[in-house]
C-alpha cells in the first residue's frame, strides 16, 4: 500500500475506534443525567445506586476514549497539513470551539462531578451530570459542522490559494449538517439504550436479585431505544434527497465498501425499531423478563448499532472521494510530506495502541457490568475513587 | 497569540506534576496502598490538567492553522513519540487496577517527558539527550513539589525534590549554550533567566516549607521551555495566523469559555483541599 492508502487507513481506523468510544459516552452519559434526576427528585435510593452504577461504566469508557481523541486532535496536523493550510482558517474554527467547549469545559466538569461525589451539595452536583452532558452534544454538534464542511464548502471565499471565513453562520445552516448532526445524536442515544437494555437483560438471565434496579434500568433503555430508533431512521432517509442535491455521484464514490456500510446500517436501523416497539407492551408485568428469550436477544443486540453507526460514517466519508473537502481540495493533495516509513510507523503505533485500549475498555466494562451493582471494596481506578 | 501561549504553558505547568508523580510514585510508595494514596493525590486534577494540551492544539489549528500543519509534519516522529506516550499514561493511570499496570504509568510518564524533551531540541536545534534529560528531571521536580504541597509525610519527598535542583539548574545552563541559531536569541535567554529564578525561589520556599509557593514556581519553571523555545525561533508570526474573522470568533469562544474552565478547575482545587 502507498503512503497515501496508509495515512487514509490509519484515519479510517483511529476515527473508528474513536467513534466507539464517543458513540457509547454520548448514549450513557443523557442516561445516567436521567437517572440522578430522578435520584435527586425521589426518596427511592434505587435511582441514586443506579446513577452510581451506571455512571462507572461511562466514566471508564470517557476516560479511555479522550487518549483516542487527543490522537485524532493531532492526527489532522501530522498526516493531512494540507487541510490545514488550505482550509484551516474555515475548518480549523469550528473544531477549535469544540475543543475549547467541549473537551475543555466538558473534562472539568466531569473531573469536578466525579470528584465532587457525596461532597457537593446534590443539587449543584445533579447540574454538573447536566453540563456533562451538554458539553458532550456541543461536541457532536460542532465535529458535525467541521465535517459538514468538508461535505459541502460553505461560508467561504478563496483568496492567495488559502480558504479565507467569510460567514460563520453560514457553517451552522449548511445543508450537509442540521440533520445529520440530528441523525448522530438520536444513533448515540440508540447506542445508550440498546447497551442499558442489554446489560440489565444479562442480569436477569442470570437471575439477579437486583431486580427492581435492572427492571428499572431496563425500562429505561428500551423506552430510550424506542423512542430514539424512529428518528434515527426518519432523519436519515431525509438526508438522502439533501445528498442527492449536494453529492449526486455519492453512492458511486463510496464504492462496495461504503455501500455495504450503508447496507447494514438501514438494516439494523429497522431491526432496532421494530424490536424495541415490540418490547414496549412485553415491559407491562414484566412479561418480557418471564419470555426469557428475549432477553437473550438483548445480549447478542449490544454491538448492533455500533456496527450499523460505523457504516453509516463510512458511507459518509467515503462517498466523499477524491475529495478531502468537497470539489476544492483532493485528499492525495491534502497529505503531509512524509516518507512511507514513517506513514507505516504511526499507522502501526497508533492502530496498535487503539486497538489495545479498545479491548481494554471493553474488557473492564463487561467485567464492572458483570459484577453488577455492588458496594466496591476497592476502587475501580485511582480516578474514581468515589465510585 | 496570547491565548495559546496561556494554553500551551497551563498545560505544562499542570500537566508537568502529572508526569513527575507518574514517574515517581512506584518509588516513593513502599506499599500498595502507599502508592495509591500518593496517585490519588494527583487523580481529581488529571482529566483538568491533560485537556489544556487539547485546548492548546485546538486554537492551534483554528487561529494558526500554516503553523500547526508544518509543525506537526516536520517534526512527525517527536509527535508520535509524545502521544503514544499520552495515550498509555492517560489509559493506565485511569485502569491501574493492580501493579501491573504500573510497567504502563511509569513507562508512559518517561515517554511523554522524553518526546517532549526530542521534541523541543528539535525545533531548537539542541542535543535532544540534554532536553530529554532536562524535561524528565523538571518534571521529576514539579511532581515531587505538588506531593511535597499535598502529602502528608513529605520527608522522603522533600529530599527527592532538594536532589533535583541541580540538575534541572545545570539542564537550563546547558540549553542556552547548546543551542542552534535562532531568529531571537533575547527571548530564549529571558526564559532561561525566569526559570533559574523560578528555580532560585523554590528553592528558598521549600526551606521556608511554604509548599503552595514552591509549588507556583516549579509550575513557572516548568511552563517557561516551551514558551521560550517557540518564542526564540519567532514561529509565531502573524504570517501564519487565520484571518480576522476565524480570530474574532475564536476570541469570542475563548472569552467565555477560559474563565469557566478557572473557576471549575479552582473549584476542583477548592474542594480536594477541604476533603484533605
Amino acid at each position: 500500500m502507498d503512503t497515501l492508502g496508509l495515512a487514509r487507513l490509519q484515519f479510517a481506523v483511529t476515527t473508528s475506534f474513536h467513534f466507539l468510544f464517543v458513540l457509547l459516552t454520548l448514549g450513557l452519559v443523557t442516561l445516567v443525567a436521567v437517572m440522578q434526576t430522578r435520584a435527586t427528585l425521589s426518596a427511592n435510593p434505587v435511582h441514586a445506586r443506579m446513577t452510581r452504577f451506571w455512571g462507572r461504566l461511562y466514566v471508564v469508557n470517557y476516560a479511555l476514549g479522550i487518549a483516542t481523541g487527543i490522537v485524532m486532535e493531532f492526527q489532522f496536523g501530522l498526516n493531512w497539513s494540507g487541510l490545514s493550510h488550505y482550509a484551516g482558517d474555515v475548518f480549523g474554527a469550528p473544531l477549535a470551539v469544540e475543543t475549547l467547549v467541549a473537551f475543555f469545559l466538558e473534562s472539568t466538569f466531569l473531573g469536578l462531578w466525579i470528584f465532587g461525589w457525596d461532597r457537593l451539595n446534590r443539587w449543584a452536583h445533579l447540574a454538573l451530570i447536566w453540563l456533562v452532558t451538554l458539553t458532550a452534544y456541543a461536541s457532536a454538534l460542532w465535529i458535525m459542522t467541521a465535517n459538514a464542511f468538508l461535505q459541502h464548502p460553505v461560508g467561504h471565499e478563496e483568496r492567495d490559494g488559502v480558504l479565507r471565513l467569510v460567514d460563520f453562520s453560514a457553517l451552522l445552516s449548511n445543508p450537509l449538517f442540521g440533520m445529520a448532526v440530528v441523525h448522530v445524536v438520536f444513533a448515540a442515544l440508540t447506542v445508550g439504550g440498546v447497551f442499558v437494555t442489554g446489560v440489565s437483560a444479562f442480569h436477569f438471565i442470570r437471575r439477579t436479585t437486583e431486580v427492581e434496579f435492572f427492571r428499572r434500568s431496563l425500562r429505561l433503555g428500551v423506552v430510550v431505544t424506542a423512542l430514539a430508533t424512529p428518528l434515527v431512521v426518519g432523519v436519515g432517509f431525509a438526508q438522502f434527497p439533501i445528498i442527492g442535491e449536494f453529492q449526486p455521484d455519492k453512492s458511486e464514490a463510496a464504492g462496495a465498501a461504503g455501500g455495504a456500510g450503508l447496507g447494514f446500517m438501514i438494516l439494523i436501523g429497522f431491526l432496532l425499531l421494530l424490536a424495541s416497539w415490540i418490547t414496549v407492551p412485553l415491559l407491562f408485568r414484566d412479561w418480557i423478563v418471564k419470555l426469557r428469550f428475549p432477553l437473550y436477544l438483548m445480549v447478542i443486540g449490544i454491538p448492533l448499532p455500533f456496527i450499523a453507526a460505523i457504516g453509516g460514517w463510512l458511507f459518509r466519508e467515503l462517498g466523499r472521494q477524491p475529495w478531502l473537502v468537497y470539489g476544492l481540495l483532493r485528499t492525495e493533495d491534502a497529505m503531509s510530506h512524509a516518507t512511507r516509513d514513517g506513514m507505516l510507523f504511526s499507522f502501526i503505533a497508533f492502530t496498535a495502541v487503539f486497538a489495545v485500549l479498545a479491548v481494554a475498555d471493553w474488557v473492564l466494562i463487561a467485567r464492572l457490568a458483570k459484577r453488577g451493582p455492588v458496594e466496591a471494596s476497592v476502587p475501580v481506578s485511582p480516578l474514581v475513587p468515589a465510585l | 497569540m496570547a491565548l495559546l501561549g496561556l494554553l500551551t504553558a497551563g498545560y505544562f505547568a499542570l500537566a508537568g506534576f502529572d508526569y513527575g508523580v507518574g514517574l515517581l510514585y512506584r518509588f516513593l510508595g513502599r506499599d500498595e496502598a502507599e502508592r495509591a494514596r500518593v496517585l490519588r493525590a494527583m487523580t481529581p486534577f488529571f482529566l483538568g490538567n491533560e485537556v489544556w494540551l487539547v485546548a492548546a492544539v485546538g486554537v492551534l489549528f483554528g487561529a494558526f492553522p500554516r503553523l500547526e500543519g508544518e509543525l506537526l509534519s516536520e517534526h512527525r516522529i517527536a509527535f508520535v513519540i509524545v502521544l503514544v506516550g499520552l495515550v498509555l499514561f492517560t489509559a493506565a493511570v485511569q485502569l491501574r487496577i493492580g501493579p501491573f499496570w504500573d510497567v504502563f504509568v511509569v513507562g508512559g510518564a518517561l515517554v511523554v517527558a522524553v518526546g517532549w524533551g526530542v521534541l523541543l531540541a528539535d525545533v531548537l536545534g539542541g542535543p535532544p539527550v540534554l532536553w530529554a534529560f532536562g524535561l524528565v528531571s523538571l518534571f521529576l521536580l514539579h511532581g515531587a513539589v505538588f506531593l511535597a504541597w499535598r502529602l502528608d509525610d513529605r520527608a522522603r519527598v522533600l529530599v527527592v525534590a532538594r536532589v533535583l535542583f541541580a540538575p534541572v539548574g545545570l539542564f537550563v545552563v546547558a540549553a542556552v549554550f547548546l543551542r542552534g541559531p535562532v531568529a531571537l536569541p533575547a527571548v530564549g535567554l529571558a526564559g532561561a533567566v525566569v526559570a533559574l529564578a523560578g528555580l532560585a525561589g523554590a528553592w528558598f520556599a521549600l526551606r521556608a516549607r511554604a509548599f503552595r509557593v514552591a509549588f507556583l514556581c516549579t509550575a513557572v519553571v516548568c511552563a517557561v521551555p516551551a514558551l521560550a523555545v517557540f518564542g526564540a525561533r519567532g514561529v509565531v508570526t502573524p504570517g501564519v495566523m487565520s484571518h480576522t474573522p476565524t480570530l474574532q470568533a475564536l476570541g469570542w469562544v475563548a472569552a467565555v469559555v477560559l474563565p469557566l474552565v478557572l473557576v471549575f478547575q479552582w473549584a476542583t482545587w477548592r474542594l480536594s483541599r477541604a476533603a484533605r
